[in-house]
C-alpha cells in the first residue's frame, strides 16, 4: 500500500498531465465528428458576440465585392422571374401551381468569422437556431457551395465548410453527367478535388461542377468550380481531379442556409 | 500591481492577440503563427507543475472558444506546461535559477531563451500540427508546417517581449 502511495506521489504531475491530456483531446475529437454542446466553440454567446462585434467593423473591407455578386445574383433572377417575363400562354401559368411545389427555403445569413489556411476551416454565422438553423443544413452563397451546419446556438452556428478534410460533398460534372465526392487537401483554398471518378469517362477541362442533391441537403444545381486538371493515379482505377473553388472563400460575407422541407419524407424512404 | 492581475490581463491580452489578429492573419496554409506558449513559458520560475498545467487549460479553452480548434490548443499548451519544467532543469544555471528572475528574454540571455524556447516551440507545433491533420499521408505537410511556423513564431515573440515586458536591469 505505501508502495502504491509512492508511487502515485511520485508520478502525480504525469497523472495529472495525462488526465488533462485526455479531457482535452477526447473534447476535440467529440466536437470533430458530432459535436453535443456548444460550449469552447465560437458558436457560444461569448465568443460569437465578440465575432460580431469584429466584423462591424471588418465588413466594410469587402462591401463593393459583395454588393457586387449580389446585385449579379439579383439580375440572374430577375430574367428569370416570372413576374418579369411576358405570360404567353394562360393556360401554363395555372398548371404551374400544382406542377412545382416549394420544396427548399433559403434563410439568409451573414459570415462572422473565416479562416481559410487551416487544415479544417471552420466558419461562423450570425443566425441560430431560433431562426431556424439546424445542424446537417447546407449551407451556399451567390457564387457557390460553403459547407454544412457544424453546430448551432440561440443566435449563432458554425459551419464546417468545403475547406476540412472530410467534407465529402456530392458533386456532379454536369457536362458529363458524372458524380463524385468533393474533397479538399488542405493546401490551397482555391483548389479542392474530386474522388470516385471513374478513368474511363473523358472529363473536359473547364466543364463546370455543381451539387448533385443526392442527400437532400443542398438542392441540385448549385455551383461548385471549375475543373482545373485531371491526373491518372498509379495503380487506381478512378481520376484524381482538381477543380477551382468559384466562391473566393476569404472574401465570404452573404450566404444561404438551405431548409429542405421534404427532409423527413425523403430520409424515411431512404431508410 | 500585484503579481496575479499582471498575469491575469498578460492572459487577456494573449487571447485577444492570438484570436483576433493572429488568428486572422492568414498569411497562407504552412504558416500559423501562435503566440500563446510565450504566455506558460513566461510564467515565473517557482510555479509547479500543476498550477503550469491549470494555466495552460485556462488559457487553451478560451483561445479555442475564439478559435473553432475544439481543443487542439488545449492540448498543446498542456504538452507545453507539461514539457516546460523538464526542459529548464536540462538548461539550467551552474547556481539554479534566481527566483527574482523572469524567463524572459533579457533575464536570463539570448543563448538560454533560444534554446529552451526553440525545443520547447518545436514540440508545441509539432503536437498542434500532427493532431491537426492527423494521417500519415501529410508527414511531409506536417513537418514543413511546424519548422516555418515555429520558425515565423519564434519571431514574433521575440517581438512581442521588446514590447510588452518591461527590461528589469
Amino acid at each position: 500500500m505505501q508502495n502504491l502511495i509512492a508511487f502515485i506521489k511520485r508520478l502525480r504531475y504525469f497523472l495529472v498531465f495525462v488526465g488533462l491530456q485526455f479531457f482535452a483531446l477526447s473534447m476535440y475529437v467529440s466536437y470533430m465528428s458530432a459535436p453535443r454542446s456548444s460550449y469552447f466553440t465560437t458558436a457560444s454567446y461569448i465568443s460569437g458576440s465578440l465575432f460580431e462585434f469584429r466584423h462591424q467593423i471588418t465588413q466594410h473591407f469587402n462591401l463593393e465585392k459583395n454588393n457586387k455578386s449580389l446585385q449579379e445574383e439579383n439580375i440572374a433572377l430577375r430574367k428569370s422571374s416570372s413576374v418579369f417575363l411576358y405570360n404567353k400562354s394562360r393556360t401554363e401559368a395555372h398548371v404551374e401551381d400544382s406542377i412545382y411545389a416549394q420544396q427548399y427555403d433559403y434563410i439568409p445569413g451573414t459570415i462572422l468569422n473565416v479562416t481559410t489556411t487551416k487544415r479544417n476551416n471552420f466558419f461562423t454565422l450570425n443566425i441560430g437556431e431560433i431562426h431556424g438553423v439546424k445542424k446537417g443544413m447546407g449551407v451556399f452563397s451567390s457564387n457557390g457551395v460553403v459547407g454544412i451546419i457544424h453546430n448551432t446556438s440561440k443566435h449563432f452556428s458554425v459551419i464546417k465548410s468545403v475547406l476540412t478534410s472530410n467534407i465529402n460533398i456530392d458533386v456532379l460534372i454536369s457536362e458529363v453527367g458524372v458524380s463524385g465526392m468533393l474533397k479538399w487537401d488542405g493546401v490551397n483554398d482555391n483548389i479542392g478535388s474530386i474522388s470516385g471518378v471513374s478513368n474511363d469517362i473523358t472529363v473536359p477541362k473547364g466543364s463546370t461542377v455543381v451539387t448533385r442533391g443526392g442527400s437532400g441537403i443542398f438542392p441540385r444545381g448549385i455551383p461548385v468550380g471549375r475543373i482545373k486538371h485531371t491526373k491518372t493515379v498509379e495503380g487506381e482505377a478512378s481520376w484524381h481531379i482538381d477543380l477551382s473553388f468559384s466562391q473566393k472563400y476569404a472574401a465570404l460575407e452573404n450566404v444561404y442556409v438551405v431548409k429542405n422541407l421534404f427532409l423527413e419524407e425523403f430520409t424515411q424512404i431512404q431508410n | 500591481m500585484p503579481q496575479f492581475q499582471i498575469y491575469f490581463f498578460r492572459l487577456l491580452l494573449f487571447v485577444f492577440l492570438q484570436s483576433f489578429i493572429f488568428n486572422q492573419l492568414e498569411i497562407n496554409a504552412v504558416i500559423h503563427i501562435m503566440i500563446t506558449p510565450l504566455y506558460i513559458f513566461l510564467l515565473p520560475f517557482e510555479r509547479s507543475v500543476i498550477s503550469l498545467l491549470l494555466a495552460a487549460l485556462v488559457l487553451g479553452l478560451t483561445v479555442d472558444a475564439t478559435s473553432n480548434t475544439f481543443g487542439l490548443h488545449t492540448s498543446s499548451l498542456l504538452l507545453f506546461a507539461y514539457l516546460r519544467p523538464v526542459i529548464f532543469r536540462v538548461f539550467s544555471p551552474r547556481d539554479g535559477y534566481d527566483s527574482l528572475k523572469t524567463p524572459s528574454i533579457f533575464d536570463m540571455g539570448n543563448r538560454w531563451f533560444i534554446s529552451t524556447f526553440s525545443i520547447l516551440l518545436l514540440c508545441h507545433h509539432l503536437w498542434f500540427f500532427t493532431l491537426e491533420d492527423f494521417s500519415l499521408s501529410e508527414t511531409l505537410i506536417i513537418l514543413q508546417k511546424t519548422l516555418l511556423s515555429s520558425v515565423i513564431s519564434f519571431v514574433v515573440c521575440v517581438i512581442l517581449q521588446t514590447i510588452f515586458i518591461k527590461r528589469t536591469s
